[in-house]
């Protein structure tokens, strides 16, 4: 057992060591510039939330039967916004530093990955602007928060294989970009981030049936159940059969397979296509 | 006779062109509708063989475009062997070019950290060799500037002085003497003095012959792909320069 770990720090001593050096690097080249240095990664969630807030909470009235509505709809955008992040920096990632790539052999994973760490870090910050939040409106917290860790892990890995795929994909088709773009905006409006999915479901069950077996809307609602407001309608109150609300589980492992599976038989060429 | 560090059989690399290469979605959903296009390959390496016993100073000589950086670039593992087999028997640091990974936008010190992870260094280790890497580059005073206000031969310096503290037992070096005055050149050629003391096989790329005279103990000689001289600095280095006046 203890060889077995001696291996592992052998093994990943590497690839660790690089990815620190690029994490810190990327946080540094980041903020430096900028007056308001860190405080950037929570003003952009806070001001897409202010927009969203005034005109679907005030003007529209959406969310008038869930309790701490402006919490859940940060949290979504929090969420949402990490998702997009990590896919979207790892996209041209492989191709932005090219350079680094034909000149020493790393293992590719490792940009992709620091990428992940890089947003992930940045969505513990957004966290703590969502728990000042709850500390202002006097959210009640409950038991089933302990569920929150599980769903992060579901969600980083999501993002994260999605990433694998789509830098990769984007070192073959550099249109790639453009797509991803539109993807994400029309992705964005087929989650339940700024509706209430209970809206929906009132409409056309179908289709609320339909939206919640994608798994960003999966993770984004149990998130928002266990955390803000039992009123967050989720899987297990639109389907009754255990099958079917594994289904989202399922595919974030089906994509993280195929998508490791993917980066891997393209790494051996990022160098010379990248 | 003990096993050879470096063993390379029957290497050939082809490499895509890349005009004929699609490169977006749309090319590709176009193409469909059309003839495919025969894709031409260009044999960067062709049925390369040979072996590096351990300790030894090889050297690799050829006209520009020939192949010698591909070969190289394969014993780095950053490119793939299009056919046959590389093995690599220990740990292998290559200097395809000094100061890996600099940011301009970054500080001197910011920068040797980077370097540093790259070349497998820990921050803790880096922290142990730090004011020993910024006395050998004699830049103790502008280690908090950022890298885009130092000129060339500063960061050549802080690269180089990096460099030399890699742990390696085969370094692979492509041309790194090419930068740097006269004093730096100096520089190099004595640390290359203390790593053939030492027990560290290296290759090194160059068109320098008098280097490669002095330091080699074998050299190949590349010519359109292939290896077509094998033996000693001096009669490879001899056979180059002719090679160099036939064209």
């Amino acid at each position: 057992m203890r060889e077995l770990f001696a291996r592992i720090r052998v093994r990943y001593r590497y690839p660790l060591i690089i990815m620190r050096a690029m994490v810190i690097a990327d946080f540094k080249l980041r903020y430096q510039a900028s007056f308001l240095g860190y405080l950037w990664t929570l003003l952009r969630p806070l001001a897409i939330f202010s927009i969203l807030y005034v005109v679907f909470v005030r003007f529209l009235r959406l969310g008038a039967g869930i309790p701490y509505y402006p919490v859940y709809l940060l949290f979504g955008i929090v969420i949402w916004g990490f998702f997009t992040e990590t896919t979207s920096q790892a996209l041209v990632a492989l191709v932005k530093r090219a350079d680094l790539l034909r000149k020493i052999a790393f293992p590719r994973y490792v940009v992709v990955v620091s990428i992940g760490a890089a947003t992930f870090i940045s969505f513990c910050l957004n966290l703590l602007v969502i728990t000042l939040f709850m500390l202002l409106l006097s959210v009640p917290l409950r038991l089933e928060v302990m569920w929150l860790p599980f769903l992060f892990l579901e969600l980083a890995v999501l993002a994260v294989s999605v990433a694998f795929f789509v830098s990769a994909l984007y070192v073959r088709f550099r249109d790639l970009d453009y797509i991803w773009e539109v993807t994400m905006e029309a992705a964005f409006f087929l989650t339940p981030i700024v509706y209430p999915l209970a809206l929906v479901n009132d409409q056309n069950p179908t289709a609320a049936r339909i939206l919640i077996l994608n798994p960003m809307a999966q993770i984004i609602q149990d998130a928002r159940y266990v955390l803000v407001s039992d009123q967050a309608l989720t899987i297990s109150q639109l389907y009754d059969s255990a099958w079917i609300r594994a289904v989202p589980i399922g595919i974030t492992v089906a994509v993280s397979v195929a998508s490791v599976a993917y980066f891997r038989r393209r790494s051996a060429s990022f160098a010379e296509e990248a | 006779m003990t096993e050879p560090i470096v063993e390379v059989r029957s290497l050939s690399k082809d490499f895509l062109l890349p005009h004929l290469r699609q490169t977006t979605l749309k090319g590709r959903a176009l193409r469909l509708f059309r003839q495919a296009r025969t894709i031409e390959l260009q044999h960067a390496l062709r049925d390369i063989t040979f072996d590096i016993p351990r300790g030894e100073f090889l050297g690799v000589v050829g006209r520009n475009g020939s192949g010698k950086s591909t070969l190289l670039m394969i014993l780095a593992g950053i490119y793939a062997p299009t056919r046959g087999t590389v093995a690599v028997r220990g740990k292998l640091v290559p200097f395809i070019e000094l100061g890996v990974g600099f940011h301009p936008e970054l500080t001197g010190r910011e920068n040797v950290y980077l370097n540093g992870a790259l070349l497998g260094f820990s921050r803790a280790e880096v922290d142990e060799m730090y004011d020993d890497i910024v006395a050998f580059a004699e830049l103790e005073e502008s280690m908090d500037q950022k890298l885009k206000n130092y000129s060339s031969g500063m960061k050549v310096r802080i690269a180089f002085s990096l460099a030399t503290r890699a742990k390696a037992e085969v370094l692979l070096i492509d041309e790194v003497l090419a930068v740097g005055d006269a004093t730096f050149q100096r520089k190099c050629f004595e640390h290359f003095r203390t790593l053939k003391k030492s027990d560290t096989t290296i290759v090194l790329v160059s068109h320098d012959m008098d280097a490669v005279r002095e330091f080699c103990d074998r050299v190949l000689l590349i010519d359109d792909s292939r290896i077509v001289a094998e033996g000693s600095a001096d009669v490879v280095a001899t056979r180059y320069t002719e090679l160099l006046g036939e064209a």
